[in-house]
């Protein structure tokens, strides 16, 4: 079993939602960031800006792991890469290592608490004692590996039942976001990656990502222009159907 | 409005897309980072020329370096300092894929070794128990030391040049570049023992520097060459070196003080006796110059952008 995402940038709307609910989902302090939403213009006049959600990429031969020298960064059977934060050092050559730079040290600074200056909310304060976020240490999405693992116990099945699943898949309106098991040639995500052509990021460094992007035209090739129409199309229909919902409320009123 | 709040930390959307710098090795406490790569080229050089020419006052003053300075800001750099313990084993034995671990288990082991090799190389204490046994154990411990010494000066090159995703790092050479600049700063400190009124020749130690004072140079030249070809991104990294923001510590730094003064120095000595003045000029200018060599090393480590239309980097 290895899990494994596969992002749809046709799909994706660019709403940021995933990386919301990341944050909710792990009480993430503010100046750290687990998944991001990379962007940059296109050469086309008149395009708007082309956009990547990334996230680490649980990476099947982890330069992180290899080079973490307290054993911190551990790999699991099932493929998840995650950091022990009761064992980690703070030597930061993980994040020096990471190709994708998708590790972030948090330094006191960048945990000023949501309102700097005042106390920590009890929301905040609920949150540390599920995840403490050691300051000191290094931190990356772990695929939410305590859902999984809790869903697992239950015997549901991640990536089809939302208990089980990444709180960013769950959360994706645009429903780009698909998580399974990459060993599992039944999987929706491993017959995304077949029928799609999904591409790895960089796979020319040999860590063999399990996070696979599909973008409309390109496969293996190197393009980064969805057709804008794809993109929005799924975002406007769950627009209508929010509208078509305020419409009832609202009329009622 | 708190000044925490106004803060910064990453322009998030920004992150990868370009080429991008390194930071946490060079700036804010990464600083750190650099001085100590510094200490450990000084005090790993030092103790290993002082080893070939037999100086006790070299093997402490290389000793005292590592110990003192190198170890104690590395530690320091550490987001939790008081769990160093864990990168050793039993804790870990990430030893066998780590050059970080190795390379604190050489730090460790070099320290041990060298200390015993110390205590029994001191004149008096070798007096005391008798030459016949002190020599075996100083000579021993001179040859374990030696090679942590070695492993100490050298695994810094393989730390970085196993980072893929920079590729001005991620060379065969960097590892060579460590270990023969590290040599060539020994020279230059051994010559400051001898000065000193140690137990150094100031002469041999002057022919030493200049032969690995043309090593160096050539190599540096051949390494920036080489990277120039790798990638598009390692050509950034020469560029910055060469013209950009980098420059003034290479030519100004690396260059001149590391390269071009001490070898002013050694031709004047070539045609007569250098003066005391001018030597520890050369001496000066020579560790200056490992300071700007390591800064530019860390300062130009690029990564290549994550995007599959630049992957040409
Ligand atoms: S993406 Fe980076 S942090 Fe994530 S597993 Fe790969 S190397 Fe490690
Ligand atoms: S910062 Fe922590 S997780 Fe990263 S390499 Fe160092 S000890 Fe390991
Ligand atoms: S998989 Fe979980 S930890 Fe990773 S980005 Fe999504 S919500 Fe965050």
């Amino acid at each position: 079993m290895r899990w494994g995402m596969v992002v749809n940038l046709i799909k994706c709307t660019r709403c940021h939602a995933c990386i919301a609910a990341c944050r909710i989902e792990h009480f993430l302090p503010m100046g750290m960031n687990w998944p991001r939403l990379i962007a940059w213009e296109t050469d086309v006049p008149g395009e708007e800006l082309t956009t990547i959600p990334v996230r680490c990429n649980q990476c099947k031969d982890a330069p992180c792991v290899e080079v973490c020298p307290a054993e911190a960064t551990k790999k699991r059977e099932d493929g998840i890469v995650y950091v022990d934060n009761d064992i980690c050092v703070g030597c930061r050559y993980c994040i020096i290592a990471c190709p994708y730079q998708n590790r972030t040290f948090l330094s006191r600074d960048k945990d000023p608490g949501y309102f700097p200056g005042y106390e920590r909310t009890r929301f905040e304060k609920a949150g540390r004692k599920i995840y403490p976020h050691t300051v000191g240490t290094t931190e990356k999405c772990d695929f939410c590996m305590e859902r999984i693992d809790a869903g697992l116990a239950k015997g549901l099945v991640p990536g089809k039942d939302r208990e089980a699943t990444p709180a960013c898949v769950n959360t994706c309106q645009a429903r780009a976001l698909t998580f399974g098991d990459l060993d599992d040639p039944e999987s929706e995500v491993s017959k995304l990656i077949k029928e799609k052509n999904a591409f790895q990021l960089h796979p020319e460094y040999g860590t063999d990502p399990s996070v696979y992007y599909i973008d409309g035209k390109i496969g293996n090739a190197p393009s980064n222009i969805a057709p804008r129409e794809e993109q929005t199309a799924s975002h406007m229909q769950h627009l209508s159907t929010m509208e078509e919902r305020a419409k009832q409320i609202f009329g009622k009123k | 409005m708190s000044r925490m709040a106004t803060r910064q930390w990453m322009t998030t959307h920004e992150w990868m897309v370009k080429p991008m710098h390194q930071r946490e090795w060079i700036e804010r406490r990464g600083i750190m980072i650099w001085i100590a790569e510094t200490f450990t080229s000084l005090g790993a050089g030092l103790y290993l020329v002082s080893l070939f020419i037999n100086s006790w006052w070299g093997l402490l003053v290389g000793w005292l370096i590592i110990m003192f300075l190198k170890l104690p800001l590395h530690i320091a750099y550490f987001g939790k300092p008081w769990r160093f313990y864990r990168t050793l084993p039993p804790f870990s034995n990430a030893w066998k894929t780590s050059w970080f671990a190795r390379g604190i288990l050489f730090s460790v082991f070099f320290g041990t070794f060298g200390f015993v090799q110390l205590v029994f190389g001191q004149p008096d204490l070798a007096n005391l128990i008798g030459t016949s046994i002190a020599n075996p154990i100083y000579y021993t411990f001179g040859v374990l030391a030696g090679i942590n010494a070695v492993g100490t000066g050298i695994y810094g090159g393989f730390i970085m040049n196993y980072v893929k995703g920079i590729p001005f790092w991620n060379q065969g050479l960097l590892p060579v570049v460590f270990i023969l600049a590290g040599v060539a700063d020994g020279f230059g400190l051994t010559m400051g023992i001898g000065l000193g009124g140690g137990d150094a020749s100031v002469s041999w130690a002057e022919t030493g520097s200049s032969y690995l004072l043309i090593i160096n140079i050539l190599l540096i030249i051949v390494y920036l060459i080489s990277a120039r070809y790798t990638s598009e991104v390692a050509k950034i990294s020469v560029q910055e070196l060469l013209t950009g923001p980098s420059a003034f510590m290479f030519w100004g730094g690396l260059v001149t003080l590391g390269m071009v003064i001490p070898a002013a120095v050694s031709l004047v000595s070539l045609f007569g006796e250098a003066s005391t003045v001018l030597l520890i000029i050369a001496i000066v200018a020579h560790t200056l110059g490992a300071f700007a060599l390591k800064y530019c090393l860390l300062k130009v480590g690029i990564y290549r952008p994550l995007l599959p239309k630049v992957a040409a980097y």
